[in-house]
């Protein structure tokens, strides 16, 4: 016991002794990445940074989508001690740039090449009033569907290639004893199946007018009732066991074959290639059906908070080169299952699944199919989209008619205008 | 010129009022001061940061024209009526089942005061596991043979709200235990014994003549699991989230989403308001009851 | 009615007494079964769909890892500091707010002056307050404290918003202690503080372990204050087990988290273990008079 007492005692004077050292140049970061994959990313730019001589000072708060995180740095910005950098979801830059509390990263970005190599949709959140506030570090799709190989041969089916094969294909998968779709009743995993049918249906110009916009019409037109009929069939693909579960054990389900298919973004690639399972011959990656290259994407970033000490603004000065060295998001994007957001970086030490991922993305810009994700918060501004979130949750869970779904969602969003 | 002792006993008299002064100062701000920092925010635009200007009543339409508001409004109703009431009658009922003078009180004690000390992020993933159909007690029980046994309430948009009494009735229904028990023996034996005299059975002495004597005890209940009733919030958000399909939001998840997620902290701070407002509507008369009588004792 | 008749109904009784307790008492220990026995299994057992059933290996890696190792963002030192800084934090917090709570019992019901029990009932309206809807100007003045983002300014707030709770319980406490004895007290030339510490408080010992054990649990149990006014390091336990169970978007590991869960809740189900009789007891004492 006192031995134990010791080692507590010793671990925790290691720890004064590292933070005392860190005196000179430290950088406090609040992040949401809590699991052993995000954190070990998380730890190639921690450990970059160090080589620099910056301290990195970790404070991490799970849990919420980012709101437990949201709410603490509230806290602190009011109480006039915000951290050095966090880390910014969908309009979180944005907003808090229209604060006043985030620093002008233009120059620094435009420096280390980052103006000039992400994609230009990106701007639309990092550069408000063309002043860029935010750095990425990783670019995810999350309209992804992971099937089983075995599964799909036993079941005799092959990649779809509309909504309506697919759902013909789990029909098969159905009745050779698979359960079609992996699924979850969380809003969030609802709302990647949501978002991928109003593009994939409609095209990347309706998606523009609905997810971007949050143009009354468009919510309200025919197009939009198709987008949840379809939802209901694709609802009728799903087991009953589906409450509560975890995007992780739907995964589990696709990779041990029980499951056929799972609507999910890149990080569902790290369950199947920690279990030794290979891309196109375990396992299959295809994005949800649809004729044009269409592609979802979400983005972390961090952004930079205003100071007038030097050596803090010399650490964050540091912590925007270290995201945007092409070397940098290529160990982090290789562990995180994501792809790096800059467009000239080398993608060949990557796997299939994410090489294919990176080609999508240049078809997708050319053909102006490159879209943020509206559930992820990348499309519209976060009152309406937890709105579109929260719809498409209800509807999936009840017996709502399409129609109703349409007249509800609107109105919903009318009143959050 | 005033002499000393008059001070002194002027001072003298003046303690106790002095004494409680710091935490006066301290209730009026971290509570009333607060309070009203949060009213003003109400009828406020706030969004993101707070905004100290003036748009009426603008965000409590808005609060009352959100389909969401009014399913977390009639879900606290639903839930608190049911809470209370069963909870309280749990408790109730297992401390006079431990006040037969029983072999292992002090374990069985035990056992049904722990969940009050676990936080709901710990157990709330143990409750969701037994709850859910395909996993926990519904497969338990179809495994054992009964095949058409159901329980999914989880699962079911319309009873997923009870899932949550049940595991907020778990939770703290040991505590009402805790307080009965201490009433129950507070009671003075002679009496019971009377009406045992008398020829009542253990049944009518209890319902009859033990339970009215247990008033002061019920009404502590009530306090104690009302403001927890109200403040609900990690129970739900550890189960459901508020799901499936928004079917069991609550008002204190209501506000924090609005105010933390959705940047509209103006909203926010309305709902606040209704909840603060509620608690008046209740507390206030029951305050003034309960407070009138010790006051006419002494 | 014949003596047999009346032993029959007797022992029925006892049976039933003892069966109803015996089924409940199993009811309430199903989620604590279920954590511990997940706690024990290994995580492709879990994943297999195994949750409800017996581990059919057990291993205590999972109580090692969550204890030592598990990574709370990028420091992955388990719970183990962060169980300290709750303690550093709830410790002084519950001391704190108890004495207050003790001398405003006192107070309100042995020096009574007009008004007393409109402060009380004023007071007592602070249980009800929604503490989300006063984070912000929370941090404003711990901001102006300059105590933002440490732990003195976590225990000063937890002292401020136990003072309601404590208060009600010293005070129900107080009311029916005897007036005669403070009064006797005072004839004999006692004062304020003199009557408080030697005679009201000693008598008072049960319902101040009642307070103890209802703060230490809340402030223990807390996340709100925790996640808001803490930063990195001097985070309390509740936020350092938040970011093991909280996995969105990784994989959960289930047997870690009800390991973490266990040994964040150690400390109040020790209290709870060890000081069931006295809450009873305390209780008795006054607490349930109104």
């Amino acid at each position: 016991m006192r031995s134990r007492f010791l080692l507590l005692g010793a671990a925790m004077c290691s720890m004064v002794s590292a933070a005392a050292h860190a005196e000179d140049k430290s950088i406090e970061v609040i992040h949401h990445w809590v699991s052993d994959s995000e954190v070990a990313a998380v730890n190639t730019i921690k450990q970059e940074l160090e080589k620099r001589g910056v301290v990195w000072k970790d404070t991490a708060i799970g849990g919420a989508n980012g709101a437990n995180a949201e709410q603490s740095l509230r806290a602190r910005i009011v109480a006039g001690n915000p951290p050095g950098a966090m880390q910014m979801l969908g309009f979180d830059a944005a907003t808090w740039a229209k604060e006043g509390v985030l620093r002008d990263l233009t120059d620094l970005e435009t420096a280390s090449g980052g103006v000039q190599s992400l994609p230009a949709d990106y701007r639309r959140l990092a550069a408000p009033g063309g002043k860029w506030v935010e750095v990425p570090i990783d670019l995810l799709r999350s309209n992804w569907i992971w099937a089983n190989k075995k599964a799909f041969d036993a079941a005799g089916v092959s990649v779809p290639k509309t909504w309506d094969e697919l759902i013909a294909a789990g029909e098969k998968l159905r009745k050779a004893g698979i359960i079609p779709l992996a699924a979850s009743d969380e809003p969030w995993q609802i709302a990647k199946i949501f978002d991928s049918l109003i593009v994939d249906l409609n095209g990347p110009e309706f998606y523009t007018q609905v997810a971007l916009k949050v143009d009354d019409k468009a919510i309200r037109s025919p197009e939009m009732v198709k987008v949840f009929e379809k939802l209901r069939q694709v609802r009728g693909l799903v087991d009953d066991n589906f409450v509560g579960r975890d995007w992780a054990v739907a995964t589990e389900m696709v990779a041990s074959g029980k499951a056929g298919m799972q609507v999910m973004g890149d990080w569902a690639k790290g369950e199947f290639l920690a279990k030794g399972l290979k891309p196109g011959v375990d396992f299959l990656c295809f994005p949800t059906p649809t004729s044009t290259p269409n592609f979802l994407w979400a983005m972390d970033s961090f952004s930079m908070f205003e100071t007038t000490d030097p050596s803090l603004r010399a650490a964050q000065d540091e912590l925007v080169k270290v995201l945007l060295d092409p070397e940098v998001q290529i160990k982090f994007n290789l562990i995180k299952g994501s792809i790096p957001p800059r467009l000239d970086v080398d993608m060949s030490k990557f796997d299939d699944c994410a090489k294919q991922a990176a080609v999508d993305l240049k078809a997708s810009i050319e053909h102006k199919s490159f879209l943020g994700t509206l559930s992820g918060g990348y499309a519209a501004e976060p009152q309406f989209a937890s709105i579109f979130k929260e719809v498409a949750a209800k509807f999936f869970v009840s017996d709502m008619s399409a129609q109703d779904a349409v007249t509800l969602l609107a109105d919903e969003i009318n009143n959050a205008r | 010129m005033i002499p000393m002792t008059a001070i002194k006993r002027y001072l003298a008299a003046q303690l106790p009022k002095l004494v409680l002064a710091p935490s006066g100062m301290v209730i009026l701000v971290a509570i009333y001061g607060f309070i009203a920092w949060t009213a003003s925010v109400s009828f406020s635009s706030s969004k993101v940061m707070p905004i100290y200007d003036f748009v009426g009543l603008e965000q409590y339409i808005r609060l009352w024209s959100t389909p969401r508001w009014h399913v977390a409004v009639e879900n606290l109703f639903v839930f608190s009526a049911l809470y209370l009431s069963i909870a309280t009658l749990f408790g109730l009922f297992i401390a006079i089942l431990l006040d037969q003078r029983i072999r292992a009180e002090g374990f069985l004690r035990t056992v049904f005061l722990y969940p009050m000390a676990l936080s709901f992020i710990v157990s709330g993933v143990a409750w969701k596991w037994v709850l859910n159909p395909g996993l926990g007690l519904q497969k338990l029980v179809r495994d054992w043979g009964w095949t058409s046994f159901t329980f999914d309430w989880l699962v079911n948009p319309n009873y997923a709200l009870y899932t949550i009494v049940i595991a907020a009735v778990w939770q703290s229904s040991g505590f009402a235990m805790a307080i009965f028990l201490a009433g129950l023996r507070g009671i003075d034996n002679s009496i019971i014994k009377a009406a045992q005299m008398e020829g009542a059975s253990q049944v009518r002495i209890y319902v009859s003549v033990v339970v009215p004597m247990l008033r002061p005890a019920f009404l502590s209940v009530i306090v104690l699991l009302g403001q927890i009733a109200i403040k609900t919030f990690d129970l739900t958000f550890a189960l459901t989230n508020g799901g499936p399909g928004g079917a069991t939001e609550m008002p204190s998840m209501f506000m924090f989403s609005a105010t933390f997620e959705r940047n509209q902290m103006a909203v926010g701070a309305a709902s606040a308001m209704m909840m603060l407002a509620a608690v008046v509507a209740i507390m206030v008369p029951y305050l003034y009851t309960e407070l009138r009588k010790p006051s006419n004792e002494h | 009615m014949s003596t047999r008749m009346r032993k029959l109904e007797r022992h029925g009784g006892r049976l039933f007494v003892y069966g109803c307790l015996a089924v409940l008492a199993t009811l309430y220990l199903v989620p604590l079964w279920v954590m511990l026995i997940t706690s024990f299994k290994p995580l492709d057992e879990i994943y297999s769909g195994s949750l409800i059933g017996l581990p059919k290996q057990i291993t205590f890696e999972a109580w090692s890892k969550a204890w030592s190792t598990a990574c709370i963002g990028t420091n992955c030192v388990g719970l183990s500091p962060f169980f300290l800084n709750s303690l550093i934090i709830t410790i002084p917090a519950v001391f704190v707010s108890t004495a207050i709570g003790a001398i405003n019992g006192y107070t309100l019901t042995k020096w009574k002056f007009r008004g007393a029990d409109l402060f009380f009932a004023v007071m007592l309206f602070g249980c009800f307050l929604p503490l989300q809807a006063v984070l912000l100007p929370i941090a404003r003045v711990l901001g102006m404290l300059r105590l933002s983002g440490s732990t003195a300014g976590l225990i000063l707030v937890h002292s401020v918003y136990g003072i309601a709770f404590t208060t009600m319980f010293f005070r129900n406490y107080f009311v029916s202690f005897p007036d005669e004895l403070t009064k006797a007290a005072l004839v004999d030339g006692a004062g304020f503080f003199r009557i408080f510490f030697s005679i009201a408080l000693p008598t008072a010992i049960p319902i101040a372990v009642v307070c103890c054990i209802w703060q230490f649990t809340s402030i223990w149990n807390d996340f709100l204050f925790g996640v808001s006014f803490s930063a990195g390091g001097s985070s309390p336990i509740t936020v350092a087990l938040n970011n093991v169970v909280n996995v969105t978007l990784g994989r959960k590991q289930y047997n870690v988290d009800m390991a973490a869960a266990l040994i964040a809740a150690l400390p109040t189900l020790i209290v709870y273990v060890l000081s069931g009789r006295y809450f009873v007891r305390g209780l008795t004492a006054g607490a349930v008079k109104g």
